[in-house]
């Protein structure tokens, strides 16, 4: 399963990190997940700078990512995201607990691949995330001619 | 095309007159003078005589032997040295009097007026008889014309000053009738003032239409203040040569005391039984007003400083007029002005400043005099006093507003001829006054007056102006002077200019109320953009930061729950679910309550709707819901309105789920949707036969989170109703609900119609 890419969480809020967590946990993925703190921690692995200057993981599968993040936040990691040659076809889900449509429209305007607004409810949570991570992770392969793939692939 | 006219005289070449070129004769070069004295027309620098009229021959040699000879030639040298200086004299422009000068004849003498002036670059002098013992000199009328502005101080009207004038005139010069007549605005002449003996009858009040004193006549008297005709039945005499030879122009008498007039005039003074004539000028501000018209049964000549004494009587006249006028004017204006004032301070005492005009309808009608006023702002219109009905009201305002002239303020005392079809409308708006009070919209405040009959007395009937002869078309001076009596109709009294006057400082007032307004409102939505942006903000945060903790609260329940439920008692679990339940029920208050925030905020984009689709949709979707219950819907013809399909489907949806749960325990279920027509607007509801509500509690019916019931009989957050109330305001409806307990209830809201 070493072939198996990473996802992404980027979440500022221990709780929510936890919970996430289970949820993936019970979807019963394999992949690893690697947690990113702030914006700029997750602009930071997915460039691999900083302290993730000599990361051992790969590009990752999906990127889950907040909306609201100290420092970089979510909208603006989104866009850099997006813009990046070599990432932009990285498989973007935002995570949010708002409910406002001008998040939503941004985020789309910006190229997010899902936008999934965490529910109260912990049943519901598990599901959305289950069915994220699940299509994400394992059935959405990154386009074959996708700079990222052939990197990986050597 | 006139009638030769009571006071002037238009050309004499009646023969071969014609209709059109009648106004244009040029009657200031009549190419003859009247026989009192002569006329030489002399060569500057040289004083050579290049033309001349002689009336006396018994003093001055015959025309042809006067003309060529040089002044110093023809005249006795005693005369000449009275004249000599004539050519300084002249340089002013002006007529100047030389002097009287006396010419030895059948062994006694004569004596004459020596008058000068220059016209097209030759100086004109002039020998007028004297009449026996006339007054020799201005001096010795002085008593008369001191007589004259005593009295002057002690009258006050225009009236008693017109009245003071004739008779002053008719007391100097001896006629038998002397008038004083007056201008309107369209050239007509109206008698306001006569003095008279009883040779001839009385003309006051007759009124004499503006063809009788053609425009170049008015020009004429305007250039020369005195005019003089000693007898109607004079011979003319040629100017000879007609031509000056070396211009070959014929003389200009513009200014000249001995000017011949029209054989026609000399016709019509007959007819008038009038032989001799005199008129004075009345200038205002260089502009003609009136004249002071004298006549005489018989003939009669009005010595040089008689007629200069009644000049000088005319402009004390003119002058006074002018004063009285003004001081009236200004009384008129000052009495305005406090009307003004209040309506100001009306204005300024109201939220809407219009209402200040409207709820003192009294000081709005007296400040222009009017008997009706409308106020109209913004498509409605406030009626006051007599005014024509609103929907006429409409009609002249759509007419002022196609006029698309750049006047702000428009007055008429005739509104028949110039807006068409509104003769009906005479009763209440013969008269219109209207101030535009908006460059955006057509709103103006427009002022009525009723129209007012009146009845003209013309001098003789103005419409028959020519006569048939058999030779062709001819002008003949009226025949008759009898009065001839015209109902003038369709007609307000006019408006004055003060009131005029005050109407557009009205306008003015309230332009400069509008544009402050303006600023003020632009300032108030500045501070609502910066107020309701904080709102967001606070919104936004409150979804974000207020969301999560709930959330935490029930994902770590659930972790709890599902990891460690076995190691917990019933009670336990029952009190893990209790957690779970609440926190979700606390979110959804959250969401509730951050959706009801949106609904207040999101842009509406009304569209026409169909809303029995938009029910019908609705109604599908809620069925599907329902299960095994029975529900029986009875759907009425629903109007069809204007709305933003999104927000009106959510009131649909709100208030058809509140009647599915209130009638849980009916069966079966009715629940009716129908509508009616209302004043200007459409009534859609929604009754249901289910548990009702008390009345006493309507008023927290439409709050936010505000229930009527208890949660374990009926579930819901009580944002519902808030959320069509929101709604149906925000498409400019109301919304009001009517049950009794356990009578059903009746949700009801009203969307305007006719916008759809």
């Amino acid at each position: 399963m070493a072939d198996l890419k990473p996802i992404l969480l980027v979440e500022d809020s221990p709780k929510d990190v936890e919970l996430t967590l289970a949820a993936l946990e019970r979807c019963q993925l394999a992949n690893t997940v690697i947690v990113a703190r702030d914006g700029a921690e997750a602009l930071d692995y997915l460039h691999a700078r900083g302290k993730f200057t000599d990361r051992k993981t790969s590009e990752p599968a999906v990127v889950l990512l907040d909306l609201k993040l100290p420092k970089v936040d979510g909208l603006e990691v989104l866009e850099q995201i997006k813009k990046h040659e070599l990432l932009r076809h990285t498989p973007v889900v935002m995570l949010t607990s708002s409910r406002e449509e001008r998040d939503l429209v941004r985020s789309y305007q910006l190229g997010v691949n899902a936008f999934v607004v965490k529910p109260v409810g912990f049943e519901q949570f598990f599901e959305a995330i289950q069915d994220l991570g699940m299509f994400w992770a394992v059935l959405n392969e990154p386009p074959p001619h996708s700079a990222l793939g052939s990197e990986q692939a050597a | 095309m006139t009638q030769p006219a009571l006071l002037s005289e238009p050309d004499n070449h009646s023969s071969s007159l014609d209709l059109l070129t009648c106004d244009r004769e040029p009657i200031h070069v009549p190419g003859n003078i009247q026989p009192y004295g002569a006329l030489l027309v002399l060569e500057p620098g040289t004083l050579r005589i290049l033309q001349a009229a002689n009336g006396t021959d018994a003093i001055l040699r015959s025309d042809g032997q006067l003309v060529g000879a040089v002044l110093a030639d023809v005249l006795p040298a005693s005369v000449f040295a009275a004249v000599e200086q004539v050519e300084a004299a002249t340089q002013t422009p002006g007529v100047s009097h030389l002097g009287t000068v006396r010419f030895a004849h059948d062994g006694g003498w004569r004596s004459y007026h020596a008058i000068a002036h220059r016209a097209g670059g030759r100086i004109i002098l002039e020998l007028e008889e004297t009449v026996a013992d006339e007054p020799g000199s201005f001096e010795d009328l002085y008593p008369h014309v001191r007589d004259f502005l005593d009295s002057l101080q002690a009258v006050s009207s225009v009236q008693e000053l017109a009245n003071l004038a004739a008779r002053e005139v008719r007391r100097i010069t001896g006629l038998d009738r002397a008038l004083v007549y007056r201008f309107d605005e369209d050239w007509n002449g109206t008698v306001i003032a006569e003095d008279r003996s009883e040779a001839l009858p009385s003309y006051l009040d007759l009124r004499f239409p503006a063809s009788d004193i053609p425009a170049q006549a008015r020009e004429l008297y305007r250039l020369n203040r005195l005019r003089l005709i000693a007898d109607a039945d004079y011979t003319p005499v040629p100017i000879e040569p007609t031509l000056d030879p070396a211009t070959n122009a014929p003389v200009d008498l513009s200014l000249s005391v001995l000017r011949s007039v029209s054989p026609v005039h000399l016709e019509y003074m007959r007819n008038m039984g009038t032989y001799a004539s005199m008129s004075i000028s009345l200038l205002r501000e260089g502009q003609l007003w009136g004249l002071i018209s004298c006549h005489n049964a018989a003939p009669r000549r009005v010595p040089y400083h008689v007629r200069t004494a009644c000049d000088f009587i005319g402009q004390i006249l003119s002058l006074q007029l002018a004063a009285k006028d003004h001081a009236s004017l200004a009384e008129q204006r000052h009495a305005r002005r406090t009307i003004g004032a209040r309506l100001l301070g009306h204005m300024a005492a109201e939220d809407h400043f219009l209402d200040g005009l409207i709820k003192h309808g009294d000081d709005l009608l007296a400040l222009t005099n009017a008997a009706g006023a409308a106020v109209v702002f913004g498509g409605t219109s406030s009626l006051i006093g007599d005014t024509p009905a609103s929907t006429d009201v409409d009609r002249i305002v759509a007419w002022l507003a196609d006029r698309r002239r750049d006047d702000d303020v428009f007055a008429t005392d005739n509104l028949a001829v110039v807006m068409p079809g509104s003769e009906l409308l005479k009763d209440h708006a013969s008269g219109l006054l209207a101030i535009a009070i908006s460059q955006v919209h057509d709103s103006y405040v427009i002022w009525f007056r009723p129209e007012v009959i009146r009845t003209v007395s013309w001098g003789g009937d103005p419409r028959k102006r020519a006569e048939l002869e058999p030779d062709g078309l001819r002008l003949h001076p009226r025949k008759s002077f009898e009065v001839w009596k015209e109902t003038v109709s369709l007609r307000s009294s006019p408006w004055l200019e003060a009131e005029v006057e005050a109407a557009a400082e009205l306008r003015t007032a309230i332009v400069d109320i509008v544009l402050r307004r303006a600023e003020e409102m632009a300032a108030l939505s500045e501070r609502l953009v910066s107020i309701n942006k904080e709102l967001e903000a606070f919104s936004y945060s409150v979804s974000h930061d207020l969301r999560a903790p709930f959330r935490h609260i029930v994902g770590y329940s659930q972790l709890l729950k599902n990891n460690e439920g076995t190691a917990l008692t019933e009670r336990g679990q029952r009190y893990v679910d209790t957690i779970i339940e609440s926190a979700i029920s606390a979110g959804t208050l959250v969401d509730n309550l951050l959706s009801y925030s949106q609904m207040g905020r999101a842009t509406l984009v009304p569209v026409p709707l169909d809303m029995d689709t938009v029910t019908a949709e609705v109604i599908r979707k809620l069925d599907m819901e329902v299960g095994a219950r029975t529900i029986d819907w009875r759907i009425g013809k629903l109007a069809p309105a204007r709305g933003d399909p999104v927000m009106m489907r959510l009131v649909f949806q709100n208030l058809l789920a509140n009647s599915i749960k209130f009638t849980r325990d009916r069966d079966p279920a009715v629940i009716e949707v129908g509508c009616e027509p209302g004043d200007g607007e459409n009534v859609y509801f929604v009754r249901d036969n289910g548990v009702g509500f008390d009345e006493a509690y309507v008023s927290k019916l439409f709050g936010v989170f505000q229930r009527l019931h208890r949660v374990e009989e009926f579930e819901g957050t009580g944002i519902g109703l808030a959320n069509v109330r929101r709604i149906v305001e925000r498409h400019g409806g109301r919304v009001w609900a009517e049950g009794q307990v356990d009578g059903g209830a009746t949700i009801s809201f009203a969307l305007p119609s006719g916008a759809e």
